[in-house]
């Protein structure tokens, strides 16, 4: 059987071959490389497509021994890979509109808002927090957004480290 | 045998932490590195002991203790006080513990500086001059050279900056991120623990001597925002100053937001990053069972490097003895140089 994956690799020289180099050994016939070295991201990483061919055991090694090399997969089988990002934003969270604010967040590119839950306080300022399914590899882009969307409503951002 | 002699200017908790640790530590040092520690001026903001004699550390803080200033120190009580402690004997090393000061860095650049001249090293756990004006006093001791050191500056006991320079030489530092401000821990970790809100634990730690009188440096995050800057300039070679630092306080933490982070295993602390792309202190989400989830006054901070990967250290991050350790350590690899 055959799997894709788009990975992401660093720019310098010796990566590629790193990666492919033991896919051999786990019993895995690698059936075509496309490695795009214009299509670098803002954090200087470049997509790399692959297929493999071989049995599923020896598929799922090849994955583990990515995950176990650190290697991001970005895509598996044309599906994109998610991360769950946590956030609190502390203020008027109500009475700045907050459908306003997880519209804004949906609206961003491979985004979206999965869990919110909202706590009042007796002081008139709330807390609520925010959980967003994002793309891989996007986690400071979407912090980053999210700053920005709370320092128009004054709102006190609490991102994850 | 011969002497070392220390003049020390400051005697607060951090001075007096200083004249105990010595007083604790001194025959040790004299057996270990043949030098033989003398204190041989004490100052405080507007009084002083000194003499040539060296001066006794537990009679120093009985006097402190006692009239809360050194001009009644047996026989060699003074009105002395700044800058002209330095002149009025010779000395070896300088440990400067005055209260650090974000808005000039004075007395402690003036003090420094005027050591340096000298061709004194210096010791000290003040963050004001370095955060203010890094480049400048480096640059003054080596012009002078004579040796500069002030891990006690960062973390308290927590090893960092000697620890980064001295153990992990073979390590480029890319970032770091830790909690450095013992103070809004504990109250982030009270907060977690009781339930309770930001006032009143705030004015809880203040009865407990945690917080100050005026909580402002610690709870606005100025004195992580200091420390950044030393290890920015220190570890990475950035050069920043107070001002290049983006700073968010925990005074808008609410207990709510911390229920919160709670539920989704998350929780809230005070955190300093520094890296190329960002100096920032900030209240951020750190996960329960990683290294960032330290309880109380602790410090930690992790490394990230090129080689070693991620080297995470903890320890106290304040406290008169805790950071009178560090201050020790310091005056005590400049002792092996001489």
């Amino acid at each position: 059987m055959r799997m894709n994956l788009v990975l992401e690799l660093l720019d310098i020289p010796g990566q590629l071959v790193s990666v492919l180099e033991p896919i051999g050994g786990l019993g895995a016939n690698l059936v075509t490389v496309i490695h795009q070295r214009d299509l670098k991201n803002e954090k200087g990483m470049i997509p790399v497509q692959i297929t493999l061919e071989g049995e599923q055991e020896n598929l799922n090694l090849v994955i583990e021994k990515l995950n176990e090399m650190g290697i991001t997969i970005l895509e598996l089988d044309g599906v994109v890979r998610k991360e769950r990002l946590s956030t609190i934003l502390i203020g008027h969270v109500i009475d700045t509109d907050i459908k306003d604010t997880m519209d804004k967040i949906n609206e961003l590119k491979g985004v979206s808002v999965v869990d919110l839950e909202v706590k009042l306080a007796e002081e008139l300022e709330s807390s609520a927090m925010i959980v967003v399914e994002a793309d891989f590899g996007k986690k400071s882009f979407v912090f980053d957004k999210i700053q920005e969307i709370a320092n128009k409503k004054d709102l006190l951002v609490v991102n994850e480290v | 045998m011969s002497e070392f002699k220390i003049c020390l200017i400051g005697f607060g908790a951090v001075g007096q932490g200083v004249a105990k640790a010595i007083n604790m530590k001194k025959q040790s040092i004299q057996e270990k590195y043949g030098k033989k520690l003398k204190i041989v001026a004490v100052s405080d903001s507007s009084s002083s002991a000194i003499t040539e004699e060296g001066l006794n550390e537990e009679l120093l803080l009985k006097t402190k203790s006692k009239f809360g200033k050194l001009n009644k120190y047996p026989e060699y009580g003074s009105d002395i006080c700044g800058e002209d402690v330095l002149d009025s004997v010779d000395y070896d090393c300088l440990i400067e513990v005055t209260p650090t000061n974000i808005e000039n860095g004075e007395p402690a650049k003036s003090l420094t500086l005027k050591a340096f001249k000298s061709k004194k090293d210096v010791v000290t756990s003040n963050k004001g001059h370095l955060a203010l004006f890094y480049k400048e006093m480096i640059k003054e001791a080596n012009l002078n050279n004579v040796q500069f050191k002030f891990e006690a500056s960062v973390g308290g006991a927590m090893p960092i900056i000697n620890f980064a320079d001295e153990t992990l030489p073979s390590s480029k530092i890319k970032s770091i991120v830790g909690i450095l401000n013992g103070t809004t821990n504990y109250i982030l970790s009270r907060m977690t623990s009781e339930g309770s809100s930001y006032l009143n634990t705030l004015e809880e730690s203040q009865q407990l001597g945690i917080a100050e009188t005026d909580p402002t440096q610690d709870v606005e995050g100025i004195d992580a925002a200091c420390k950044t800057v030393i290890l920015a300039n220190s570890l990475l070679k950035i050069d920043a100053t107070y001002e290049d630092v983006e700073v968010v306080g925990i005074s808008k933490i609410t207990s709510e937001s911390i229920d919160l982070a709670k539920k989704e295993g998350y929780l809230i602390k005070l955190i300093a990053e520094v890296s190329l792309d960002s100096l920032k202190v900030s209240p951020r989400l750190v996960k329960k069972n990683s290294p960032y989830a330290v309880e109380g006054t602790l410090n930690m901070a992790t490394l990230k490097t090129d080689l070693a990967d991620e080297v995470t250290v903890v320890g106290k991050g304040a406290g008169s003895l805790e950071t009178a350790s560090a201050i020790l350590t310091d005056l005590i690899n400049v002792i092996r140089t001489k």
